[in-house]
């Protein structure tokens, strides 16, 4: 297992290793590592490390052509989990309402379809779809891939998001307790986030976005890449549209995404909805509104007004950023 | 020869409580000089001064002899003008210019002009309190202040002079009775709800803030009317209770900030510190110490605008009058206790930019910034408001809409609505309760949350005149919960 060697001699050297360096200090470093100690290490803070040329190595990751040397996990869920029929869902962190509400649905309902969810864990897209596949209630339905030492969360304002995943899925990273987090360090995860899912999806992304680096790395590798069309008039999606104009497919559907693992999409639930539910549902799908101009135009109360939009985004049929409402399930 | 004595009574205010403090002169015939002992600060030391004026430009006789004014308790730290008037009574007395034992069944307590007249000074009704506590039954003040001293139930002796007090110890005659400034007292008028176009629900919420006596956070981009909104609650609070408005009017008057012409405050009180103030200005504090605006709004409303741009240490010292409704203040003389039972309002922007929730703008805040912005805002002060509404920029043609409600057609509701809460506040039904437990789980609710729904809830049903909480508040409720924007 001389993986551990060099994940550690990474770390202890702030470099970024995939293959053993012929050097005279790693030399050094590789006869004086005490393995066992390591692992005992890991073990005692509730860590793993899966080799590359371990059996349980996810194959899809292996597949790609620079493997990290191995992963740190941290969670309840088995190795197994990572070569599972999954999805990588990225974006922007600075997203739209819009954005974050597309990523919430998609992580949950392809986790519901019985997916894994893959993503950086980083604020905006990323923390909507870990979020949207937590929901969706089943276990270990999500992974997340750290662009720092395994040890820490970053962002630090995802900590808890983090140890729930943690405790439903995994939490891995190629880096060794202890390496902070460094800009660089961030599209080599990005390639480990598309790496391990047969399937990249794109939600939103600004020109040269780091959500761009996952997708082209996915397309170098021959998977899937679908990105969800954003309004042509807006930055935040200018990235994300140009990939549909070099050819990714389109997103307009949960199904668009389980067809190609050949899944069905999970029973949607119809919950039941009050008339005055039902009629600022209609409403808010036309076009995202606040509760005082769906108000106007339905004739309902500013009391039941707030009961409705409550009932729907208990439903999860609606969702509300900044005073504004709208629908988070796609029209089509 | 051993000279002359004389005692006169006032007393100083720690806070707002009352401590008795004897004012002696003493007179020797010796080289003329006047001095004050007593810990007295500056104001009042600076009494020498204006009280031999005053006692020469009253024609009386300024005792060419050695003064000296003693403050018992002495270790007790006398701060103001007040003791200007006990000061002249108490030597007057002692040089044998009016009786001195007739001085001593009074309380006296006023500022001293150099012509000497009287002027009224803050903290009047406290001291009134004072002496009716101990069994004094007459208070000599400034003319001003009787309508205040009246609330206390003691006989008001109303001086505009000196002089007139001279001549009413002599038992010359009276002193004219009170009879108030030209003219009726202002009438308050409100911010009216009846300015407020359009925003049902921010409306709404404030009806619920007003009858369940909630604390209430308007979030918004900048000009959407979430101050306009926030000044208009207390036009929707109902009148103070005769017990109420003289504690209201105590904490007043010791700060000073008393209508003269408004001796008894009989509204809601209403104070909106700008975010600049210090934590001395909320909470209260100073040597005195003085009340805050926190005390200030006892009963009444607290307006807090841009609240993120209040110092963190002013916001977080409001979380225990917010807890228990009172703030303590220990100084080295005592520790002075002032109640701060307020109704908290406040407004801010959903990013340092204000871009936010604004159509026509886009926000620039970095995640950083918007983290630090966050950040000033402790989760435990979040917490405290049970309502929290979003108010978004309404677009143009949105804003063509028909006035709302003036204030006086809320009013009625939000009274019955009090009235259903104090004596039969309604219960909720398991519909209800299997709702807001989903909720707990979907949304998700904090334990503190969960009970700030129930409170709403329970607020909007009594406003329904209902006696069960049902779905449909529980779900109300849950729609003015902390958006995420503000929690993470």
């Amino acid at each position: 297992m001389t993986e551990l060697a060099l994940a550690a001699f990474a770390a202890e050297a702030d470099a970024h290793l995939v293959s053993r360096p012929r050097t005279r200090r790693f030399a050094l470093f590789a006869a004086g590592f005490d393995e066992a100690g390591y692992v005992r290490e890991l073990e005692r803070r509730g860590l793993r490390f899966l080799a590359r040329s371990d059996a349980q190595f996810p194959p899809l990751l292996r597949a790609i052509h620079d493997p990290p040397a191995g992963l740190f996990m941290r969670g309840g869920a088995d190795a197994e989990l990572l070569s599972r029929p999954a999805v990588a869902i990225v974006g922007a962190r600075a997203c739209s309402a819009y954005g974050a509400g597309v990523a919430r649905l998609l992580g949950r309902e392809l986790a519901s379809a019985g997916l894994v969810v893959v993503s950086g864990l980083a604020r905006g897209v990323d923390g909507e779809a870990h979020r949207g596949a937590l929901e969706a209630g089943r276990p270990e339905s999500t992974v997340a891939v750290l662009g720092c030492g395994i040890d820490r969360i970053y962002p630090a304002a995802h900590a808890r998001l983090g140890g729930e995943i943690a405790e439903n899925g995994l939490v891995v990273s190629e880096y060794a307790p202890g390496v902070q987090p460094a800009p660089w360090r961030f599209p080599a995860r990005n390639r480990i986030v598309g790496g391990l899912a047969a399937a990249t999806i794109v939600v939103e992304a600004r020109d040269g976005s780091g959500a761009l680096i996952t997708a082209d790395f996915a397309l170098e590798e021959g998977r899937e890449v679908l990105s969800v069309p954003g309004e042509i008039t807006s930055a935040l999606a200018a990235g994300s549209n140009a990939l549909l104009r070099l050819g990714a497919t389109p997103l307009t559907r949960t199904e668009d995404v389980l067809e190609l693992f050949g899944l069905e999409a999970a029973e949607p639930d119809a919950p039941e909805l009050s008339t005055a539910a039902r009629s600022v549902l209609e409403r808010v799908r036309d076009e995202p509104r606040g509760a005082d101009a769906i108000g106007r135009v339905t004739g309902l109360g500013a009391g039941e007004m707030a009961a409705a939009l409550a009932e729907l985004e208990l439903a999860g049929l609606v969702a509300e950023s900044a005073g504004v409402y709208r629908g988070v399930r796609p029209a089509g | 020869m051993t000279g002359v004595l004389a005692n006169s009574i006032t007393y100083a205010l720690i806070g707002l409580e009352p401590r008795r403090v004897e004012v002696e002169a003493h007179l020797q015939s010796a080289i003329p000089s006047f001095a004050i002992v007593g810990l007295a600060d500056r104001a009042c030391q600076e009494a020498k001064e204006r009280v031999r004026s005053g006692i020469a430009s009253a024609e009386l006789e300024w005792p060419r002899r050695r003064i000296t004014v003693n403050l018992a308790p002495a270790e007790l730290r006398k701060i103001g003008s007040g003791f200007d008037l006990p000061i002249a009574l108490a030597i007057l007395g002692a040089s044998g210019q009016i009786p001195r034992e007739r001085v001593i069944e009074h309380a006296a307590f006023g500022e001293l002009a150099l012509d000497g007249r009287i002027r009224p000074v803050g903290g009047v009704l406290a001291v009134a309190e004072g002496a009716r506590a101990e069994g004094l039954e007459r208070i000599v003040c400034a003319a001003e202040s009787t309508p205040e001293a009246e609330l206390a139930s003691v006989e008001v002796v109303p001086v505009s002079h000196l002089a007139e007090a001279v001549a009413y110890f002599r038992g010359e005659r009276d002193p004219p009775p009170y009879g108030g400034r030209n003219g009726l007292p202002p009438e308050p008028v409100l911010p009216d709800l009846a300015d407020v176009l359009g925003q049902e629900r921010a409306r709404r919420a404030l009806e619920l803030a007003a009858a369940g006596g909630h604390n209430m956070l308007f979030a918004g981009p900048p000009g959407t009317g979430k101050t306009m909104l926030g000044r208009r609650l207390p036009s929707v609070l109902p009148p103070l209770s005769r017990e109420e408005a003289i504690e209201v009017t105590r904490i007043h008057s010791v700060a000073g900030v008393l209508h003269p012409q408004q001796p008894l405050v009989s509204a809601a009180p209403f104070r909106a510190p700008h975010h600049s103030a210090s934590v001395a200005a909320i909470v209260g504090g100073g040597p005195g110490p003085r009340p805050g605006e926190a005390s200030l709004a006892h009963h009444g409303v607290l307006l807090l605008d841009e609240l993120p741009e209040f110092a963190r240490s002013a916001l977080e010292a409001l979380r225990q009058p917010l807890e228990d409704g009172t703030i303590s203040i220990a100084r080295a003389g005592g520790r002075a206790l002032f109640p701060a039972r307020f109704q908290l309002v406040g407004t801010m922007n959903l990013c340092p930019c204000g871009g936010r929730g604004d159509p026509a703008a886009e926000c620039s805040c970095s995640p950083q910034r918007l983290g630090a912005f966050r950040d000033k805002l402790s989760r435990a002060l979040i917490d405290r408001f049970d309502l929290v509404v979003t108010v978004p920029r309404p677009r143009a043609h949105e804003l063509e809409v028909e006035r709302g409600e003036a204030s006086a057609e809320v009013l009625p509701r939000v009274l019955a609505a009090r009235d259903r809460l104090a004596h039969a506040p309604p219960v909720r039904t398991d519909a209800a309760d299997e709702l807001l437990s989903r909720a707990v789980e979907r949304v998700p609710l904090s334990a503190r949350g969960r009970a700030r729904v129930a409170r709403v809830a329970a607020t909007a049903a009594a406003l329904a005149r209902s006696e069960r909480v049902e779905v449909e508040q529980v779900a109300e409720a849950l729609a003015y919960r902390t958006p995420r924007e503000i929690a993470s």
